[in-house]
């Protein structure tokens, strides 16, 4: 389909209400999941309840071949199929359910900027990790110390990144964090760096208690 | 004494499943008059010595058990015939481009007044031949080149090999081919292949990579083929616009399944005979051997035909198959049974009948038959020779394709197949391609349409090789 061809289905999509069966596809957990993809998905399970939207997860060996884009998670909602992140904000965005609108244009670009900052540095950091485990990962990590020290003066004594209400940057930082924090790897270097920041863990405890957890979704495994 | 020689006819295509019965109206020999007639048939004669002219790679012992008849004619009616059998049975090799066949009394010391010589004189295949075509169609174009060693090592064995190269998608195929000794109908053979193949009726795209071993053998008057194959799988969609049913689909899957196939072929010919029956039966057990896909699926085809008055024959057929998937999971889009066609139920578009969620998903449970008659062009034209390849056909097919419910018994079974019958009635003409396929142009009236069968009704052209 061509990309105006695209634009009118999803516009047409819009008009429909998020329904009741919204479905996020991912890999197995455990077995299959790899360090990037696991955070990807939390991220994106994290906005959805942020937003209010009820979302099921589906763990499926071929998640991956079944993404239109190759790239896990994608949500199946109604006829559509969305994947990644930023392609599900504007999704979302378009159905009417917005965490930024009442930022202003400095703060949303602020915004953008630091989700970039995520992505590079957190992003290749777990990247790095699960493919090359290497005893010389100082440079790696110097990085994700960097990374981790702007979040966390951003973020400061605030509930969120952008004060009291949560954004889908907040959500971002979230599902990268908490996958390092969580994950069991044969490096522990990584999880350490994040724990030196303690408002960063008190971040994500908060989030996880808000959102997974009151809910009534149980721990995160 | 005159000499006798045997005509020799074109080459026949070598044995394989598929082969039925030894060409149409096969010429006996000829025998050239000599100014002395003598009774020749009862002559009582003793063939002393065969000889074979031409022979070069191939080995003796394949020979000598394809000729081992023609010591045992006691007449010359007997020689000449059995000289004729053993004649095809060379040809049936595939190694052979020409036999001919002499028969002369014998010189020599040691020749008795009633010996006979029989020679064989033989042309081998070239060692090497090779075949490159470019094909285009579906926007799309490729190369295909094709390479057939015959006869590789002496013993009849066949390695063939062909590659496509395309602007979208490559496939190759590699094959070993080794007939038993003596026994031509007991073979074996290796196979090594990529194929791919988009499925517009169901948004899939499908890659499989494989290989197979299968080992033939005849028993009585049918023959039997016990297979086993290992396919890895890739399913895609072809669109952004797949139904999620398919897209659930798609990824990698390992298929290891062992299969046997009957068949009892008494026609004339394949394509349009005029009489005989056609029996195929086919068991396919996977996920014993490996893989993880695992189901048992079970196809069987008849064919009868009988002629009738005014050179018209009456032909009726049957398909039927189940696939039944063995544990929890369901089976998967590749394996399952697709109805409707040109070639199948004529009336209805390509595989456009069944279980659909926008796409065709194919189901796991059919049947089909046909009732058809074929008479010659009205009026005749080019009787005789063009006119012959042509055949006027009227038809009826009807059919169902379903997914069953595994826990109900049988009556249950039968009961959700006869219901939703699709079926359809036409004329058509039918051209003959050979010995292999045909076309058929077709006025089709579908019936028994049910939502989301997609139709075709009024002028239908198929082209193919299985026609139900």
């Amino acid at each position: 389909m061509s990309l105006v061809a695209e634009a009118f289905v999803s516009q047409i999509a819009a008009a429909e209400p998020w329904p009741e069966n919204a479905t996020l596809y991912q890999q197995l957990k455990g077995e299959q999941i790899l360090l990037s993809d696991n955070a990807a998905s939390l991220a994106v399970q994290a906005f959805l309840q942020m937003c209010n939207l009820p979302i099921k997860v589906v763990c499926r060996a071929n998640a991956e071949y079944m993404s239109p884009s190759g790239k896990v998670p994608f949500i199946h909602v109604g006829n559509q199929v969305v994947s990644e992140l930023g392609p599900i904000v504007q999704f979302v965005k378009a159905k009417g359910h917005s965490l930024s609108d009442g930022l202003e244009e400095v703060q949303k670009a602020e915004m953008k900027a630091y989700m970039e900052l995520v992505n590079n540095m957190l992003l290749t950091a777990e990247l790095y990790l699960q493919w090359c485990d290497e005893a010389t990962v100082g440079e790696v990590l110097e990085d994700v110390d960097q990374c981790c020290q702007a979040l966390s003066q951003r973020l400061g004594t605030q509930p969120y990144f952008f004060n009291k209400q949560p954004t889908e940057l907040d959500a971002l930082v979230f599902g990268h964090l908490y996958t390092i924090l969580t994950t069991q790897l044969t490096n522990d270097e990584l999880s350490e760096k994040v724990k030196n920041y303690s408002n960063l863990l008190a971040f994500c405890r908060r989030i996880e208690q808000h959102y997974f957890e009151d809910r009534g979704k149980g721990r995160l495994s | 004494m005159g000499t006798v020689h045997a005509r020799s006819l074109e080459p026949l295509p070598s044995s394989g499943p598929d082969f039925g019965g030894l060409g149409e109206e096969a010429e006996f020999v000829e025998v050239e008059p000599e100014a002395k007639q003598e009774i020749l048939e009862n002559k009582d004669v003793v063939v002393q010595h065969v000889h074979f002219d031409g022979l070069g790679r191939t080995k003796d012992d394949i020979i000598i058990c394809e000729i081992g008849d023609v010591f045992k004619a006691k007449n010359l009616i007997e020689v000449m015939r059995k000289s004729h059998e053993a004649r095809e049975k060379l040809l049936r090799l595939g190694i052979f481009r020409q036999v001919d066949v002499l028969i002369d009394t014998c010189q020599g010391d040691d020749a008795l007044p009633n010996g006979l010589d029989v020679t064989f004189e033989v042309t081998e295949l070239r060692r090497l031949t090779g075949s490159y075509n470019t094909m285009v169609g579906n926007n799309e174009g490729s190369m295909v080149l094709g390479l057939k060693l015959p006869n590789l090592l002496g013993r009849a064995e066949k390695v063939t090999f062909q590659f496509s190269y395309g602007t979208k998608e490559t496939s190759y195929g590699l094959s070993f081919f080794k007939p038993r000794p003596g026994n031509f109908e007991r073979n074996f053979s290796v196979n090594l292949y990529k194929v791919t193949g988009q499925f517009p009726w169901s948004s899939l795209r499908e890659t499989d990579r494989g290989m197979s071993a299968e080992y033939s053998f005849p028993i009585w008057k049918t023959s039997h083929t016990v297979k086993w194959e290992g396919v890895w799988r890739e399913l895609g969609c072809l669109s952004r616009t797949a139904s999620f049913a398919v897209r659930k689909e798609s990824g990698h899957s390992l298929k290891s399944s062992l299969s046997h196939a009957m068949v009892i072929d008494s026609r004339n010919s394949s394509i349009l005979p005029r009489r005989g029956a056609l029996l195929k039966v086919n068991q396919e057990l996977a996920g014993y051997t490996g893989g993880d896909v695992s189901f048992i699926k079970e196809d069987f085809e008849l064919q009868l035909n009988k002629q009738l008055i005014f050179d018209s024959v009456f032909s009726a057929s049957f398909w039927g198959g189940m696939l039944v998937p063995i544990g929890d999971k369901p089976s998967s889009i590749a394996d399952r049974f697709y109805l409707g066609g040109p070639t199948s139920i004529r009336g209805f578009s390509m595989h456009s009948i069944g279980p659909q969620s926008e796409d065709y998903l194919g189901g796991e449970a059919y049947w089909a038959g046909g009732l058809h008659l074929y008479t010659p062009l009205p009026f005749r034209p080019g009787q005789g020779g063009f006119g012959e390849l042509f055949r006027t056909h009227f038809f009826l097919n009807a059919g169902n394709l379903c997914n069953l419910n595994y826990g109900e018994g049988p009556k249950a079974h039968i009961r959700k197949l006869a219901e939703c019958i699709r079926w359809s009635y036409g004329a058509g003409i039918v051209l003959r391609l050979g010995n292999i396929a045909r076309l058929e142009l077709n006025y089709c009236v579908p019936m028994g349409v049910q939502t989301g069968d997609r139709i075709c009704d009024g002028v239908q052209f198929g082209a193919g090789i299985r026609f139900l």
